[in-house]
């Protein structure tokens, strides 16, 4: 019988091929990630949630047809500015007064230059030529919904910090004033990307997005917030519905000798 | 003594003004609500309702382990995040309501979570600034001496 061999290899369905190298990938993260921390398979979560992760970054070229590897694109593009930002804030905070694990007092001063430039980049994503283009040189689509979120809850957060040191805090105002002024700096550049267009993007379309990052940001604080009550009411049912735990017996006399014995054999030294 | 109550209503205040200053700025230069803004939060809230419920299912595991492993929370928590789905799918199918630039509902489902990983990477990156910078600015500041037998 002959068998053409051009008909007998089919080619894959772009769905089956987003699934195999994006979906099943993105699944894969999360789940090594548990398997880590609940220690069932410690290395085997690792090795699937680090394996997961770096077939998502590299979506866009094993899988090009589907457009949410644009999501994984992204991702990618960010990756050195992120590492950046981690690196110089783990200088920073372990190059302070610490009382365990201290740096070298320069991790302080090259962790904070480390900030600025990853922020820096950050901003010459949007301003210069490093902006992430995905197919045919068009901008990265998730590129307009990242910078302006990361925008707005950076400013927001640093704001809730910088009151929350003056709240809950005990002298803490010069520190208060420090991350107040953080919160400023990042409106600045919103604002800056509000008014100036952008190298492949326009200021109108960072304010188009500015309104859907707030409805982005807003929704997800809420939507998390309704998970954990709804977890909170689950549990908080369960237990509610347990019988009352019985209490034990008190401790006989040899128990107590028992103890006495033990606590006695731990107690002791000379004294000055 | 300052009230806790009116500490938390600072703190949701200082959370939500600069996002109010910002989107107050952009209407003063004449752009309008986005039309898709509420669409947007909609898909928000249900994507990440239900994506934190998966999480907290897992956690449950956890619990299990101190508990005998009951079945009633762990029912309880898939009927909870079985709700967010029927919800999200009920709306995204009805009509044009929560139904972005995608051909359809299993289209605009998938592209929500996709959204949601890169609108969280972007929270998560902001978070560990904000967080980072707090720490950073507490641990920059000279070792106070409270008692005079540290010196």
């Amino acid at each position: 019988m002959f068998i053409n061999r051009g008909v007998a290899v089919t080619a894959m369905d772009s769905m089956v091929e987003a699934a195999i190298w994006f979906w099943i990938p993105l699944i894969l993260v999360p789940i090594g990630i548990w398997l880590a921390v609940s220690g069932k398979a410690k290395n085997l979560g690792k090795i699937l949630s680090v394996t997961g992760f770096i077939l998502v970054l590299i979506s866009s070229w094993t899988v090009p047809s589907s457009d949410s590897t644009a999501a994984g694109h992204l991702l990618l593009s960010i990756m050195a500015p992120s590492l950046l930002l981690a690196y110089g804030i783990h200088g920073m905070i372990f190059g302070g007064n610490v009382p365990v694990g201290k740096l070298d007092n320069t991790a302080r001063w090259s962790g904070a230059l480390a900030v600025i430039i990853s922020i820096v980049i950050f901003c010459l994503m949007h301003w210069y030529s490093f902006t992430p283009l995905w197919r045919n040189g068009e901008v990265n689509p998730y590129w307009i919904v990242f910078w302006p979120t990361f925008l707005l809850f950076s400013t927001s957060l640093c704001s809730v910090a910088s009151f929350a040191l003056i709240t809950f805090g005990d002298d803490r105002f010069s520190e208060s004033i420090k991350l107040a002024s953080l919160s400023v700096v990042m409106t600045g550049v919103a604002l800056a990307a509000i008014v100036f267009d952008g190298y492949l993007t326009t200021a109108e379309e960072f304010r188009d997005y500015l309104w859907l990052a707030a409805a982005d940001i807003i929704g997800t604080v809420v939507g998390i917030m309704m998970a954990i009550g709804a977890f909170a009411i689950v549990i908080w049912t369960y237990e509610k519905s347990l019988p009352p735990p019985k209490n034990s017996l008190p401790p006989s006399d040899e128990e107590i000798k028992h103890v006495v014995e033990l606590a006695a054999s731990h107690i002791g030294g000379e004294e000055e | 003594m300052s009230k806790p109550n009116a500490s938390w209503k600072i703190l949701g205040l200082a959370a939500i003004l600069p996002i109010l200053v910002l989107v107050a700025i952009d209407v003063s230069l004449g752009d309008d609500i986005h039309p898709e803004s509420f669409k947007r939060f909609g898909n928000a809230v249900l994507t990440s309702y239900v994506l934190m419920g998966i999480v907290l299912m897992g956690n449950l595991f956890f619990y299990a382990d101190s508990r005998h492993r009951p079945l009633a929370p762990f029912v309880g928590m898939m009927s909870a995040v079985g709700v967010g789905i029927l919800i999200s799918w009920s709306l995204v199918s009805f009509d044009d309501l929560l139904l972005e630039a995608n051909s359809g509902m299993r289209a605009q489902m998938l592209s929500n979570i996709v959204h949601l990983l890169v609108s969280g990477t972007a929270m998560l990156l902001a978070s560990i600034l904000a967080l980072g910078m707090t720490f950073a600015t507490i641990t920059g500041r000279k070792r106070r001496v409270l008692f005079e037998e540290e010196e």
